[in-house]
């Protein structure tokens, strides 16, 4: 029964590379890019939205923009690739992507089959708004008597803060502050960065809701955002209305009011949203004005580009880490938000009023590893955080031997290959064994064998066709 | 304070026998065999903070949380430190009060690791010991302790430092006009003493018609402190006051800065005699009593003994922390008994020398090889006015005249040594027991077991006792009981401070990965334990990596050292790289030859050595180590070896790092593991390890040896034609069996309660190798 010696007997060892689904986050081109062209067409007849886009493009397609905005029929392909150095021409070929993936402009044919390039019509016409001026006011422009209670910056960019913390700190579960509304909980729902425990319902945070709350404030905004924006509809929102009064917050003043009168009752639960998350500053639901705050208007802008606007995180937050050449880590904190997220790859040891002592071990940043969290961002929020002290000495803000080893410990995962294969055992004779072998060697199936055990893997997609030869071959012998 | 004089363990000399005399070999720790004697430590020892933390709830992160336990206090950003209940403690290093504090510490808990920012210490019953008896009070302890802290202390902890302090160090067994007094400035303890009935015995009276039960009362005045070199008393730095530091804490500060340098000011103590021969009696007595007696000598008033004449060179500086650490042993113009630790390199023996000068009486030091005794000698006479009449070094090979001469340096394997010596050792040894030394100085005290030093202390009498090491540290943590047989620590230097200050060199460690070459992880997977050790160390890779390093080092006018623990690995690279080398076998005047080469003749830049130069090998113009076997695990090992280029490096302060340490472990192998452990020790002294994954420049190197596969195959049989004895680190004569993981111990403890270590190194010696049972070597790793 040589049959029954290999194919029955052998088993399929399926080996998976468990990959953790990583935290995708969108800038503003990769959310418009994945938006159907009707969608798009929809928001271009908002000149607000056709500036931030706009401003959004690389400097070359801005330029290619601005060149053909007033010329009326299609430009030659060739044309628009000669006005650069053909040294650029990688670049040329990706704006002229993204261009295209945003619906800026579209291809045409020339008179004489040449194929040319026009901008939308849609956009066309509203970026000649913006430039040129003209268009309907927009819904928050309606003029206010001064507020009596009028609110300054700082005190803004306080309410802000406390406001976003909000939310990171119902993330990690901590109780030291109050509750967000159902709402929001549905969106971090929504958005997996938490997930319902499967005992007794109550959210709980994600792998993902992790790597959410090691990027930077600005970054977090936009992902919650956009969260936001793909559940918008199921709420009966207009999608596009939502966008556009983003956009135009954008474009407003820190520290001014703006009036209510006009919008919508969508997009009045939609502001009132914004004020849960300190987009938007209110007094009262119905005090007619509201203030909006750096997070809304840094909200479009990409982070590199952000740069130029101060970022509300670096002046109000001290770095509060110091990591050791031992590998300890003391942090000054007694927020459980950043005690949670320390802990997401150290070993926690001591927790005093004002500070907590913990380890980097390798089990502990293998672990955080393991959950989708990168070398890369743990040596990122580190750096960000870390305490003065650390700056101080003009050296790496870290010890570079503890930047070394958290790297090789993310490389040391990376030795391995995985490979499916199928095993193939039993032999009743070596002869059997030699022909199998060298069958599945000669086609470059054989992934592992051993001699005296008369042990083969094939790979796995082979296992078909050695079935077939060991039929063809027991039959034979 | 301090072990039994006199008998009392004639039948274990017996049976342990040592027949060497003295060789440079390291005494491991292997003191299971001595629980009889452990009645020499007190109860209060056994405490431990730790035990607190028990009941502590975690918190949702997994840490301890002591939230609960403290409270902050507002202004607590300028106060440096952090109490937990089990005794750690948290210092920054960058507060303004940071010196104070660090003094502090120092004094009354252990360094647990002291890295750049901030620090940990740990208090013991040790540590706490040792407070008291460099003069702290229970209440200045917790005092300032709480002036310190961020936060309010926790009330285990205090609890704690006052059962560990409040009974310790009030009462001092001082040796004055040749007459012992127990002496205490609280004579309510004195009276509670005399209630018991043992102690009343050994009480000596001299008129019995006086009234028995008054003290003597004497009030000390003020007594010239000894000084080294710089006056001690110019206070440091003028505090402008700049950073805002709160005032109790300067305060207090100089109150206790004050308090130790010329504590029992005018202070009133109460004595009485004790009979001379019950002293070891009464010892044991107060230890049970939990009141263990200081050992204090008064060389000053000491008249029986005559006064030898040597003097520190004016030539002779003492560096700061030197000449603190003196201070603490002659604090009171009395010498204490205790340890000093100092990392290796930075001057002990200019410490040891400068306590034999102070004390000017008989000095006998105690050291653990040949080639260290003849280093004391050299160092004897380049700091101090001793010449060779005076000084007498007693070894197996050099027997000068003893008699007449004030300072004796031998080994302690020479002291203890039980066999027949010759007659002349005889009556060296006669001599030697005849004499009442001043101060006996124990070089590199950590090595030497407890049992051995208690047999040297029935041997030698000595008023004090200065112990010197560079690392406080055993594998098995029986370091703890030296502090009741020396002495506490009276001292201990921060190792990245001394760095910083240019005192010792500073060192680049890395860790070099060699990865297994195919063929040799094949075997290394398959082969039986033993043979793997050989295997790793083997690696065709390491070689190369060896040897490259080697050239590049050479080619900078570099000296190297390379250290293997393991025999067959040392004889084949060094003699495939054609270099000198050195290990247990070697004689030593070839031992001396080579150290000269590699000293003085420019073309030896290379040398090859065996564990035997672990310790005590004084090698200044080493700057570059490679570390190709090691023994397991061990932290000592680690901090010793690294010692042996610490020593500061002249003419190269331009350079970032003056020296270089790298340890080459074969990837994958559990060589890796071991690392990582030895490495603990000097990483938490603050040093860091850079890993090296890469040798830049080793693909350009042309005829580095091992590149074929060939020469590989051929390495690889030879390997595995080794027999089993080569696979081991090298069998050092009275070692016994080394506990590197915690299976061994065992296996330790069975074969030398049978004598089998014995026999094994007897047999040793005379060239045989016999194989260690089967069974026992499975279990080495």
């Amino acid at each position: 029964m040589a049959d029954n010696g290999s194919s029955s007997s052998s088993t399929s060892a399926v080996f998976t590379l468990n990959k953790s689904s990583n935290l995708e986050c969108k800038n503003l081109h990769d959310y418009l890019k994945t938006r159907p062209p009707n969608v798009l067409e929809k928001l271009y007849n908002h000149p607000t939205i056709c500036l931030a886009v706009y401003r959004e493009l690389p400097e070359l397609a801005r330029q290619y923009v601005i060149r053909i905005l007033f010329v009326e029929q299609p430009v030659p392909q060739a044309v628009v690739a000669s006005w650069g150095s053909q040294a650029f021409s990688k670049e040329h070929v990706y704006v002229s992507k993204v261009l295209s993936e945003l619906s800026v402009w579209q291809e045409a044919t020339i008179p004489g089959g040449l194929l040319g390039w026009i901008l939308t019509p849609t956009f066309k016409k509203n970026l000649k708004i913006t430039l040129l001026g003209g268009g309907k006011p927009w819904s928050m422009s309606s003029a206010l008597d001064t507020d009596n209670k009028a609110r300054d910056v700082s005190f803004l960019d306080s309410y802000s803060l406390e406001r976003w913390e909000c939310v990171l700190h119902y993330m990690v579960g901590s109780q030291q502050q109050e509750g967000i509304s159902a709402d929001a909980v549905r969106i971090l729902l929504h958005a997996g960065l938490m997930k319902r425990d499967e005992e007794d319902g109550s959210p709980v945070i994600t792998r993902q809701g992790f790597q959410f709350l090691l990027l930077d404030r600005h970054a977090q905004v936009w992902h919650f955002i956009l969260q936001y924006l793909d559940t918008v509809e199921q709420r009966g929102l207009d999608l596009v209305e939502c966008l556009t009064f983003l956009f135009q917050l954008s474009f407003s003043t820190l520290g001014k009011d703006y009036s209510t009168e006009g919008m919508s009752q969508g997009l009045l639960v939609f502001l009132q949203h914004l004020r849960e998350f300190g987009l938007v500053y209110q007094r009262k639901r119905k005090a007619g004005r509201f203030y909006p705050t750096r997070l809304a208007i840094n909200i479009t802008s990409s982070a590199a580009n952000s740069r130029s606007i101060t970022m509300l995180d670096d002046d109000t937050h001290k770095g509060y880490i110091i990591v050791e050449t031992n590998y300890r880590v003391y942090a000054y904190t007694d927020s459980n938000l950043q005690v949670a997220l320390i802990s997401l790859f150290t070993e926690l040891m001591y927790r005093f009023p004002n500070l907590v002592v913990g380890i980097i071990t390798r089990e502990s940043v293998r672990q955080a590893l393991r959950g989708g969290i990168t070398a890369d961002q743990i040596i990122g929020y580190l750096k960000q955080h870390s305490h003065e002290k650390m700056l101080e000495e003009g050296k790496d803000p870290l010890p570079p031997t503890v930047v070394d080893q958290i790297k090789l410990w993310e490389l040391e995962r990376n030795r391995l290959t995985y490979q499916e294969g199928v095993l193939y055992s039993q032999f009743l004779s070596q002869a059997d064994f030699n022909v199998l072998k060298e069958y599945a060697q000669s086609n470059g199936y054989l992934i592992w064998s051993h001699k005296e055990k008369r042990t083969l893997v094939i790979n796995k997609n082979a296992h078909e066709d050695i079935k077939k030869f060991w039929k063809r071959y027991s039959k034979g012998s | 304070m301090g072990p039994p004089k006199k008998g009392g363990y004639k039948g274990e000399k017996s049976k342990k026998r040592k027949r060497d005399e003295d060789e440079a070999w390291v005494y491991e720790d292997d003191d299971t065999n001595d629980t009889g004697e452990e009645a020499a430590v007190p109860n209060a020892a056994a405490r431990d903070a730790e035990r607190n933390d028990q009941n502590i709830d975690e918190d949702e992160f997994g840490a301890k949380d002591y939230r609960s336990q403290m409270m902050l206090k507002p202004d607590n950003a300028s106060r440096p430190l952090w109490v937990a209940p089990n005794g750690h403690i948290f210092l920054e290093s960058f507060s303004p009060v940071y010196k104070h504090a660090h003094d502090f510490l120092i004094a009354i808990s252990e360094p647990v690791c002291r890295p750049e920012h901030i620090h940990e210490y740990k208090l013991t019953a040790y540590s706490l010991y040792a407070a008291v008896s460099v003069g702290l009070q229970t209440n200045d302890i917790i005092e300032y302790l709480k002036r310190l802290s961020k936060t309010s202390i926790p009330d285990g902890i205090i609890e704690f430092i006052k059962l560990c302090t409040l009974s310790y160090g009030k009462v001092k067994l001082v040796l004055k006009h040749n007459k012992y007094f127990v002496e205490s400035p609280h004579p309510e303890v004195l009276q509670k003493l005399l209630k018991d009935p043992v102690i009343q015995e050994c009480r000596l009276r001299r008129n019995v018609e006086n009234e028995s039960e008054e003290f003597i009362t004497q009030v000390q005045d003020k007594k010239n402190i000894p000084n080294f070199g710089s006056k001690p008393g110019s206070s440091e730095q003028p505090n402008d006051g700049v950073t805002s530091v709160p005032e109790d804490i300067t305060n207090f500060y100089d109150k206790i800065d004050n308090e130790e340098d010329e504590e029992e000011n005018a202070l009133e103590t109460v004595s009485f005699e004790v009979n001379q021969e019950k002293i070891e009696i009464i010892q044991k007595r107060c230890i049970e009593l939990e009141h263990p007696l200081l050992a204090e000598y008064d060389f000053r008033n000491d008249t029986v003994n005559p006064d030898i004449k040597v003097d520190l060179r004016p030539s002779a500086v003492l560096r700061p922390y030197q000449e603190k650490s003196l201070r603490k042993m002659f604090g009171n113009g009395r010498a204490r008994s205790g340890v000093i630790v100092l990392p290796c390199g930075a001057g002990k023996s200019l410490v040891g020398v400068t306590a034999c000068c102070t004390v000017r009486k008989r000095a006998l030091v105690l050291c653990n090889s040949g080639v260290s005794v003849e280093q004391w000698k050299q160092q004897f006479k380049m700091w101090s006015t001793a010449d060779d009449s005076m000084i007498c070094r007693f070894t197996s090979e050099a027997k000068d005249k003893p008699m007449g001469c004030s300072i004796l340096v031998t080994t302690y394997s020479m002291i203890t040594h039980t066999q027949r010596r010759s007659w002349e050792a005889e009556q060296t040894m006669k001599w030697l027991q005849d004499q009442e030394w001043g101060i006996m100085v124990l070089d590199e005290v950590h090595t030497i077991p407890a049992k051995m030093f208690r047999r040297v202390l029935t041997i030698v009498q000595s008023h004090c006792k200065l112990g010197l090491t560079a690392t406080l540290l055993r594998e098995d943590d029986k370091i703890a009981d030296l502090n009741f047989l020396i002495g506490p620590k009276l001292y201990e230097a921060n190792w990245l401070e001394l760095q910083k200050r240019g005192f010792i060199a500073r060192v680049q460690c890395a860790e070099v990965w060699c990865p297994m070459t195919q063929e040799f992880y094949r075997e290394y997977l398959v082969c039986k334990t033993s043979k793997r050790l050989l295997l790793y160390v083997m690696n065709p890779n390491k070689f190369r990596a060896t040897q490259y390093l080697i050239r590049y080092h050479e080619r900078r006018g570099d000296k190297t050292i390379v250290f293997s623990d393991n025999v067959f690995a040392l004889k084949h690279y060094a003699i495939k790289m054609n270099k000198p080398y050195i290990y247990g076998p070697t004689s030593q005047s070839e031992r001396i030859q080579i150290l000269q080469n590699f000293k003085f003749n420019p073309k030896v830049n290379t040398i090859f050595v065996s564990k035997v130069a672990d310790t005590s090998f004084d090698l200044p113009e080493a700057n570059v180590l490679i570390q190709i076997s090691s023994h397991g695990g061990s932290r000592r090992q680690e901090a010793q070896r690294l010692g042996r280029i610490l020593r500061a490096k002249k003419g190269a302060i331009a350079e970032e790092y003056n020296a270089f340490f790298y340890t080459l472990v074969s990837q994958d192998t559990m060589e890796m593991a071991y690392s990582r452990k030895r490495q603990r020790f000097l990483v938490n002294q603050g040093y860091s390890y850079k890993v090296i994954t890469k040798l830049s420049g080793m693909e350009e190197e042309q005829d580095l040896m091992y590149k074929t596969r060939e020469e590989q195959g051929q390495l690889l049989q030879q390997v595995l034609a080794a027999s089993d004895i080569d696979c081991e680190d090298e069998k050092i004569p009275g070692e016994g069996v080394r506990n590197v993981a915690s299976g061994t111990r065992k296996v330790g403890q069975m074969s030398s309660m049978s004598g089998a270590d014995d026999a094994v190194y007897y047999e040793y010696k005379k060239g045989n190798n016999i194989n260690k049972h089967p069974l026992f070597k499975k279990f080495r790793y």
